[in-house]
């Protein structure tokens, strides 16, 4: 667990050093409009990540979850039409839930019970979604009821309350991960899914649960992309891969069974971040890209650091000083 | 030879199971029950249906026929977690560990959800846990750090965790030692003796006689009746396993030459777990190393391989060779056998022809292509030589049993003309008796043609007839020799446990943190 916390301090002093040292050059980035619109704007990549990181966490990915964003904006601008008021909103919310935990179990059935590999099967989930976004808004067109996106982003002073709940959220998802029975034995699944098979854990059950809590996290995200966007546009998602990098940055294991919430949840934030300042040294949106990617890389390395060393140490060890799990004879 | 219907007693009965893997029927109508405080072993050659039989009983596989009763229910559904809560406890062959986690996670998991601890007690729960089996292993410790012996012991001991009316045993010696093996025997015998009915599959004949009330003997899928322990001998047992009277058999050892040309020579080798070595084999010789398991033999058969860091020197014929990778090992000639066959040595997806011929592309290939013609020509001979049992060489040989797996693995350095040394680590290990001589026999072959051999092995009966001399190793050092016309089952025996005495005779020293 020790090494666990490698990620969240990286990511945080990542996150406080690029605010301020933009802070230094650009006053504007510490004002609370900006701080606020940093936020909001985090939303949708915070929600979808957390959701990708449990995928992560049991050996999967999932790249449908942009195309299921898309999906929900557009279902938005038939459900959550400016018209409507009041509680004649809540079935259309619930309608881009629903559109979420339909494309988790769907998800679900294609890796468990067709045995496809999770990225083939997500990759033709997006297919099949985007086709459908397409189908259902062939333009941007349809606008999102605006009483719903003030909820959304409603704030006090420059703290959107979705943001603390974000992170409440995150931690008390590392708190269940790391802290009890069931999360314990998510990780023993993402880790080795015979033993635990053999162990009488619902392995099933447990995939299942993870995919349709990524598509669910997803189908929320898409309710904060629709905020932002405000139409049905069916082009509109693209943070399958940055959630991805997130869940990485954040600590996710690609071979599942490692992986933190809230480093999660700081990772997809300092992305933002980095997407938010660029515009104000004036730097094409391009090395966002690249700067992230490098990111990615120089984290993977410094995270399997401390076990390279480790091993390093371990075959320096003279016999005199012989390991503690030396059975005695 | 009849089996009576389930009676009351029977912790264990299972009835009429036949199951087939495609064209392979694993079993046919097969019987068998267990009465409580009863042990009850289950042998078979390799690929006889004793792990099937097994995984159907414990609810990992779905019979395609027949029927288990645990404790006198029925098992309706067939999932692991069902057998379970019957009250079913197995420990599997290849074990149920998650091996990133802790040992006290482990045994966390492996208790039924509604019997566990708080999860904040885990810790000292897993500590108390492990004392009441006598087990001597950190709780903190990752399971990936564990030596085989103490992973194979932690299996069993998770298995009694919830407390089973029945106990399934598969193969659970294999990696243990002989004290270990006594210490797992009285584990057992305890369980009996408290009512639990014991299901014991294992491959070494006369520890299963030692412990068991009855045996039930299985034969290609189809069961060849069950015995009082007391009215069979072991060369009954074999003969109805293998369907012909054989004895667990040697290949002839010629004389070597007194001065034999040195081909493998250690000086001053220490690693993590070893050191210092010196040693010498030479040609034509096999030299067996022996010792109570986790005693440093496997980490400095696997330093001499390259896969494991060590410092020092070795030489193979003459000239020092890189042991930073097993690259520098495998260009000298020297070639590992790794007793994990499943994760080090075969890609089980691949067909057994790319198995054995994976090292020796390039001398196959024509202008860079390789043609499946002089593949199959390549190891056709081989094939036979070592009666692998498969129905073609292009099956997955993951489909194949592990002794003939294992069998593929040795074509390896049949066919590759450069090898000086072959280092084999539990060459016969979880392999039939039958499989066993043609394994020994293709060692021996190997040696005559002038090789130098090293066998590490945990089952001194095989190191006694297989080897021309056997080193005995303790705290990772070499603590005996012991010269052919010394070598038998008993004399390693004694040096093992004689050397362990002197090893832990200074108080203190060797203790546990």
């Amino acid at each position: 667990m020790r090494r666990g916390w490698l990620p969240l301090v990286l990511m945080t002093t990542l996150i406080v050093a690029l605010g301020a040292y933009t802070e230094a050059r650009q006053s504007v980035f510490l004002s609370k409009e900006n701080l606020n619109s940093l936020l909001i704007e985090a939303m949708p990549l915070v929600l979808v990540s957390l959701g990708q990181a449990s995928a992560l966490l049991v050996g999967g990915f999932d790249v449908s979850v942009a195309a299921l964003m898309t999906m929900c904006v557009v279902t938005a601008s038939f459900t959550m039409t400016p018209t409507m008021s009041g509680l004649a909103l809540l079935p259309g919310a619930l309608a881009l839930v629903a559109v979420g935990i339909a494309t988790g179990v769907f998800n679900a059935v294609l890796i468990r019970v067709l045995r496809l590999p999770s990225i083939v099967a997500t990759l033709g989930t997006l297919s099949v979604l985007e086709g459908a976004s397409l189908l259902l808004r062939s333009f941007p067109q349809g606008a999102i009821n605006t009483d719903v996106t003030n909820v959304l982003t409603s704030a006090v002073s420059f703290i959107p309350l979705a943001f603390v709940g974000v992170v409440l959220l995150a931690a008390l998802g590392d708190l269940w991960l790391y802290r009890t029975r069931a999360g314990l034995a998510l990780r023993a699944v993402g880790l080795d899914e015979t033993s635990s098979r053999r162990l009488g854990m619902s392995t099933g059950r447990t995939v299942l649960l993870a995919f349709v809590v990524c598509s669910v996290m997803a189908s929320i995200a898409g309710f904060y992309l629709a905020a932002e966007v405000q139409v049905g546009s069916p082009i509109v998602g693209n943070q399958a891969l940055e959630s991805i990098a997130a869940a990485v940055l954040g600590g996710a294991s690609l071979a599942g069974g490692k992986g933190s919430f809230f480093g999660t949840m700081l990772a997809a934030l300092f992305l933002t971040e980095i997407n938010n300042v660029l515009p104000l040294f004036q730097q094409p949106a391009e090395y966002a890209d690249m700067t992230i990617g490098v990111l990615i890389l120089l984290a993977l390395v410094l995270y399997q650091a401390p076990e390279l060393i480790a091993r390093f140490r371990a075959a320096r060890r003279r016999p005199g000083e012989l390991p503690a799990e030396m059975p005695a004879g | 030879m009849s089996i009576p219907g389930p009676v009351s007693s029977d912790v264990l009965s299972v009835r009429g199971l036949s199951k087939a893997f495609g064209a392979v029927q694993a079993l046919r109508d097969v019987s068998i029950d267990c009465r409580a405080g009863e042990i009850h072993a289950l042998v078979g050659e390799n690929g006889s249906g004793k792990s099937t039989l097994l995984g159907i009983a414990s609810g990992f596989l779905a019979p395609d026929e027949g029927t288990v009763d645990i404790g006198g229910r029925r098992l309706r559904r067939h999932s692991p977690a069902a057998a379970r809560r019957l009250g079913l406890g197995i420990a599997y062959q290849d074990y149920s560990h998650v091996l990133d986690l802790s040992v006290a996670e482990n045994i966390y998991l492996a208790m039924p959800a509604d019997a566990r601890p708080p999860y904040g007690r885990m810790q000292s729960w897993a500590e108390e846990t492990l004392a009441t089996f006598k087990l001597d292993i950190s709780v903190t410790a990752a399971t990936s750090s564990l030596s085989l012996a103490e992973r194979q012991l932690l299996e069993v001991a998770k298995a009694l965790l919830t407390r089973p009316k029945v106990l399934l045993l598969d193969e659970p010696t294999t990696a243990l030692g002989p004290d270990a093996v006594e210490h797992l025997h009285t584990l057992v015998l305890e369980q009996a003796r408290a009512g639990v009915g014991i299901v014991y599959v294992s491959h070494r004949l006369p520890e299963v006689l030692a412990v068991a009330d009855r045996l039930t003997v299985l034969r290609d899928g189809v069961g060849q009746g069950t015995f009082e322990a007391a009215s069979v001998s072991e060369d009954g047992l074999v003969a109805l396993m293998i369907g012909r009277p054989l004895q667990v058999a040697f290949p002839e050892r010629a004389a070597l030459p007194e001065e034999a040309e040195v081909v493998l020579a250690v000086s001053g080798l220490r690693g993590e777990r070893f050191g210092p070595i010196d040693l010498v084999v030479r040609k034509g010789e096999i030299l067996g190393i022996a010792g109570a398991e986790g005693n440093g033999q496997v980490q400095f058969l696997r330093a001499l391989a390259g896969a494991e860091h060590a410092t020092g020197s070795a030489s193979c014929g003459g000239s020092a060779y890189e042991m930073h990778s097993p690259l520098g090992p495998l260009r000298a000639g020297v070639v590992l056998l790794s007793g994990d066959r499943r994760s080090d040595a075969l890609f089980p997806v691949l067909s057994v022809r790319a198995n054995a011929t994976i090292q020796i592309l390039r001398r196959l290939a024509r202008a860079g292509v390789v043609g499946r013609s002089p593949e199959r020509r390549a190891i056709a001979d081989l094939v036979e030589r070592l009666r692998v049992r498969m129905g073609s060489t292009e099956q997955p040989i993951q489909s194949l049993s592990g002794g003939n797996q294992q069998k593929v693995s040795l074509i390896r350095p049949f066919l590759r003309g450069d090898v000086k040394v072959i280092l084999a680590e539990e060459p016969t290990q979880g392999v039939d008796v039958g499989a066993r001589f043609d394994i020994y026999e293709a060692l021996r072959a190997k040696a005559a043609e002038g090789l130098a051999t090293v066998v590490k092995s945990s089952d001194p009966l095989e190191l006694a007839g297989l080897c021309d001399r056997v080193v005995v190793m303790s705290r990772g050092r070499i603590v005996q020799e012991i010269p052919r016309h010394e070598l038998g089952e008993r004399r390693i025996v004694e040096a093992i446990v004689g050397s362990r005495a002197v090893a832990t005779a200074p108080a203190g020293e060797g203790a546990h943190p």
